[in-house]
Order: structure tokens, then sequence, then C-alpha cells
């Protein structure tokens, strides 16, 4: 066997030489058996490394999570997180991990006290400004874990001092890390439910949301209360503004807003459904290399099972970020008088309303005074004509004891 | 994956789009993986090189000259990486007394590969090879480059990779055959 050819048999099992490497290499397969034993070799060979390689373990998802987090740095930061060995003897990555968890908790810790404080504020009772600003933020400490939700009642609220030694508390860059799911609730009392929903959807449209849902009460009994709730979503960062115009619709008498801590969720969906999507591709591959129709099925099998998490954890990830994207205000209006009671009149308006009233009631006493002459003249004949009989039989009477001897 | 759909998410990632980063990765993170460790012969160190590479895909992607395929670019640099942390390392090979026993009847190493019910026979084998002899074979029949592509790849002429790919298959048998027959 030539030794040259013997050279060119790995990449002719391969199937990438050029066609004049591969024509001389089948020129020789054909006289040589030596040769022929030896391709024989090579595929085997082949075949043992790719149902090796089939085997082998999925890259872990932490190494994409690696990637991305240095792909984020500035290049001289990256480098220092490498997972090089440091000097010391321990990798930089675990030094860079322990300086990250206590900074992190430092600025948990800061986190929570600030919430202490402003609980305190609340339970102090001093939060009585209506629009108060509100202070909200959740760290990345294991406290927070235990309690995701938190709810801030903007009605009690510590006053603006303590919200402000709580915006110092904690960088900002400690709650742009987490991803919040907002619902604020608003309770208002208004005089014309009907003219405060339009004016609540325009104003929701306005900020860019929209009306999800709507339920109108207006019942006909006098005293019955005309009441309308109305869920709207709007862009998280225009809740605030939002609910502040809503407020002036009426008056507010409670005003909440929770905020849940989806940023865990998130992270999780994305890391699994990068792992689903690259074990999609492998079986995409594994099919492609497979000849068997049983293990085409089977492989045809883990992908349909594959695809179909892919796009179940797919929606549920959508509909985490929709709710981080945007927050929803349920908007409950009471009107603030039953039904057919007048409404309070300004000064003018009663002065007119007492003038009208006493026409009115000039009016009504004409009217009963006609009312009863008409109903004596139409009564008039019967007390007449019994008048007449008894008048009759009295002077007959008379008559009679008149002549009697 | 086709040449042109890698070379429009490197277009698109030397352009700073994640989505098209992390995409690149679905894509060929496996294959670097599979490559790096085999060549390494770590966990931990694979992972952390395959790290390397798909940073360096980031941070290289505007300097694509596209003279070649996407994935011999790749591979290329997953190969330096490699070879690279190794010789700072001074990893050395696994002895070939560490072998287990072949017990099949040997024509040939290839034939002992595909017959073995257990795969610590090859692995034994395998381990018994350089890294330059490991990266010749892993690119040829799992990678499936051309002799071109991998002498591009590992920074060699076409005439030393076809030598490599030679000795690679020769030491395997030696390796297997000593296994089978420990002194």
């Amino acid at each position: 066997m030539k030794h040259e050819i013997s050279e060119l048999l790995p990449f002719y099992a391969n199937d990438t030489l050029d066609e004049q490497e591969r024509a001389r290499v089948e020129s020789e397969l054909a006289t040589c058996s030596a040769c022929a034993e030896e391709l024989h070799q090579w595929k085997a060979l082949a075949s043992a490394l790719r149902t090796r390689a089939d085997a082998a373990p999925f890259v872990p998802p932490n190494v994409l999570d690696d990637a991305l987090a240095r792909i984020n740095m500035p290049p001289v930061a990256a480098a220092s997180t490498k997972f090089r060995t440091a000097w010391w003897g321990v990798p930089a990555r675990y030094a860079t991990a322990a300086a990250l968890v206590v900074g992190v908790s430092a600025a948990g810790i800061a986190a929570w006290h600030a919430r202490d404080f402003s609980g305190q504020g609340a339970a102090s009772g001093t939060g009585t400004a209506d629009r108060a600003t509100r202070v909200y933020r959740v760290a990345p400490s294991p406290l927070a874990k235990l309690a995701p939700k938190m709810r801030i009642n903007t009605n009690a609220l510590p006053p603006a001092g303590v919200a402000q030694a709580n915006e110092d508390a904690a960088p900002s860059s400690v709650a742009k890390q987490h991803r919040l799911a907002k619902k604020a609730r608003l309770e208002l009392i208004v005089r014309d439910v009907e003219g405060a929903l339009t004016a609540a959807q325009a104003t929701v449209r306005g900020a860019g949301g929209d009306v999800i849902s709507l339920a109108d009460a207006n019942p006909h009994a006098s005293d019955a209360v005309h009441e309308a709730t109305v869920e709207v979503e709007v862009p998280a960062a225009r809740l605030d503004d939002t609910l502040d115009h809503l407020g002036l619709l009426g008056t507010v008498q409670n005003r909440t807003i929770d905020a849940e801590d989806v940023d865990a969720a998130i992270v999780d969906q994305e890391a699994r459904l990068r792992n689903l999507r690259r074990a999609e591709n492998d079986l995409r591959a594994l099919m492609d290399r497979s000849g068997k129709v049983t293990d085409i099925l089977t492989v045809q099998q883990n992908l349909s099972e594959t695809r179909g998490q892919i796009e179940q954890l797919d929606a549920q990830h959508q509909h985490d970020l929709h709710r981080v994207a945007t927050s929803t205000i349920s908007i409950a209006l009471t009107e603030d008088r039953p039904n057919g009671a007048p409404a309070k009149p300004g000064p003018s308006a009663r002065i007119d309303g007492a003038w009208h009233s006493g026409l009115n009631a000039l009016a009504d006493t004409l009217v009963s005074l006609i009312s009863t002459i008409a109903w004596c003249v139409a009564y008039s004949p019967l007390p007449l004509g019994l008048a007449g009989i008894v008048y009759t039989a009295t002077r007959l009477l008379g008559r009679r004891r008149a002549t009697a001897p | 994956m086709t040449d042109a759909e890698d070379r429009a998410l490197i277009e698109r990632i030397a352009h700073r789009d994640r989505a098209a980063f992390e995409t690149f990765f679905g894509m060929h993170g496996s294959g670097v993986h599979r490559f790096v460790r085999d060549l390494v012969r770590d966990d931990g160190l694979a992972e952390e090189l395959t790290s390397d590479v798909m940073v360096e895909v980031w941070r290289g992607a505007g300097k694509f000259a596209g003279r070649s395929r996407v994935r011999t670019w790749l591979f290329g640099i997953a190969h330096h990486k490699a070879i690279d942390t190794l010789r700072r390392r001074r990893t050395p090979t696994v002895p070939l007394d560490d072998l287990v026993a072949v017990a099949s009847n040997l024509e040939g190493p290839e034939d002992a590969a595909v017959r073995a019910a257990d795969r610590h026979q090859l692995e034994g084998a395998l381990a018994a090879l350089s890294p330059e002899h490991r990266a010749v074979l892993e690119l040829t029949f799992v990678q499936g480059f051309s002799q071109k592509e991998i002498a591009e790849i590992v920074d060699a002429p076409a005439a030393t990779v076809k030598t490599r790919a030679f000795y690679a298959k020769q030491r395997l048998r030696d390796a297997l055959a000593t296994a089978e027959h420990p002194r």
C-alpha cells in the first residue's frame, strides 16, 4: 500500500476529499486489499468516536450564564472574573463570587433595614399625606426570598424625610437588578361613575395602556349606589403618574401596590429554555445521524416532547415578562349618593331652588283649593238632596202637630 | 446550521446582539465543549474553556474576515485556547498502565472500539494519546472537517495533519494492544 494513499484514507472515510484525491484513493482501493482493510478500520474508528460523542454530556447551562455575564462587563473586569487559578491558589471565580455575595448581601441588608424603617413610619401613623413619595425596593437577600411579595399602602406612608432616608440607604442599582410585577388598586368615591369611567379610560389610553375588564353595577332601586370596577394595564414605567392622574377623578379611599419579585422565576425559565433548546438541537443532530427507523422514531418522540416543554415554558416566560413590562390597576368607583338623591346644590342653585319650591308650594295650595271646591261642587247634590228631604219631613211633621186636636 | 446562517449570526454578534450570541451558543456550545473536553480531559476546565471561547467569539466577531467557514474559525479558537492551557498547566496524559484490560481478540483498534461493551476501553486508549492527536481524530470524525480545515484549526501544515491522523491510529492500536497484553 502506498503510504500517501494511506494518509488520505481518514479523509476519504469522512467524505471531505476533493475530486482528484478521491479518484486517486478509489483507484487504489480497487486493487489494494490492504488499503480496503485499513479503510474499514478507519470507518470503524469513526463510528466508535461518533457514538462516544453522542453519549458525551451536554454543556451545562451555567457556562452560557457565565459567558453572558462576562460579555456584559468591560474587558478588564471580565478578564478578572475568568476561572483562572489565582496566585493564591483559589480560582478567581470563587473569589469574585465571594466578593459578589458580600456586596449583594450588604446591599440586601441595607435595603431590608430601609424597609423596616418604612414599616415603622406606617405604624406610627404619620402617613397622612395623600400623595407621599412611595418607596419600595426588593433586595437580593435571603430575606427577600422569604417574602417575595410586598404591599405598599400609599395612604399610610412615612413622611417625605423618612422616604428620602430610605432612598439613600440602598443604591438604586440594587433595585434595578430585580424585575417586579406590580399590581395596584385604587378605590375612589366619585360624583358620577359614568363620567369617571370615561375619564379613567382616557387617562389610561393616554398613558399607553388599555382596559382589560369592566364591571358596571347600576341597580335601579332608589337607595342603591352606582358602582363600577375597571381593570386596566399600563406600561410599568407609567404606573405612578397614571395613579396620580386617576386619583384626581374623585376622593381616594385606598391606594395600594403589590410588587411581586419575579426575577428568580424569569431567570430560571430562561436557563431552562436555553437548556431545552440545546437539547432540542442535539436531538436534531442525533436524528440526522441516526440510521435505524426505531432510533429515528425514538429521537422524534423525544424531540416532540422537548418541543412541547419549550412551548409551554416559553408561554409562561412571555407571560411573566409581560407582567413586568405592564402593571395592572384595579380601579373601584363608587358614586357618592344613592340613585335619585339630588346632588348637593350650590348657593345660587339653592336660591333658585327655594324660589321654585315656593312657587311650587303656592301652585300646590291653589290646586288643592280648587280641587276642594270642585270636589264640593261635584258632591253638593247629595248633601243638598238630603237637606231637602230632612227639611220637607220636618215641615210635614210640624203641620200634623198643628192640626192635631 | 449552514455556514451562511452562522455568518449571519456572527454579523449580528458583531453588532452586539445578545440573542444572536445565545443562539450561536445553542448551536455550537455543545460541540465546542465536547471538543475541548476531549483535549483537556477535565470537566471543570472544559466549561471554563467553552466560556472563554464563546466570549472570544463575542469580542472577535467584528474581526471575523470570512476567509474560512465560521466553524473552522470557532474550532481554531477552541483548539488554540485548549492547547495553550494544557501547555501552561503541563497536564500529564493518562499513563497506559491505567488502561483497563481489553478482553476482545483484536484485529485492529477500531474493531475493538466498535465491539467493546465497555466504553472505558476506548476512553483509556484515547487518554493515552497526546492532545494534538486527539484533536485530529475529533476534528476529522466527530466534527467532520477536511484536512485543509483541520490544518487551519490546529495551525499546522496539511501534511502534518495527515501524519498526525496516521500516527493517532497507530498509537491507539498500540494503546489497546498494550491494554490487552499488559507487560
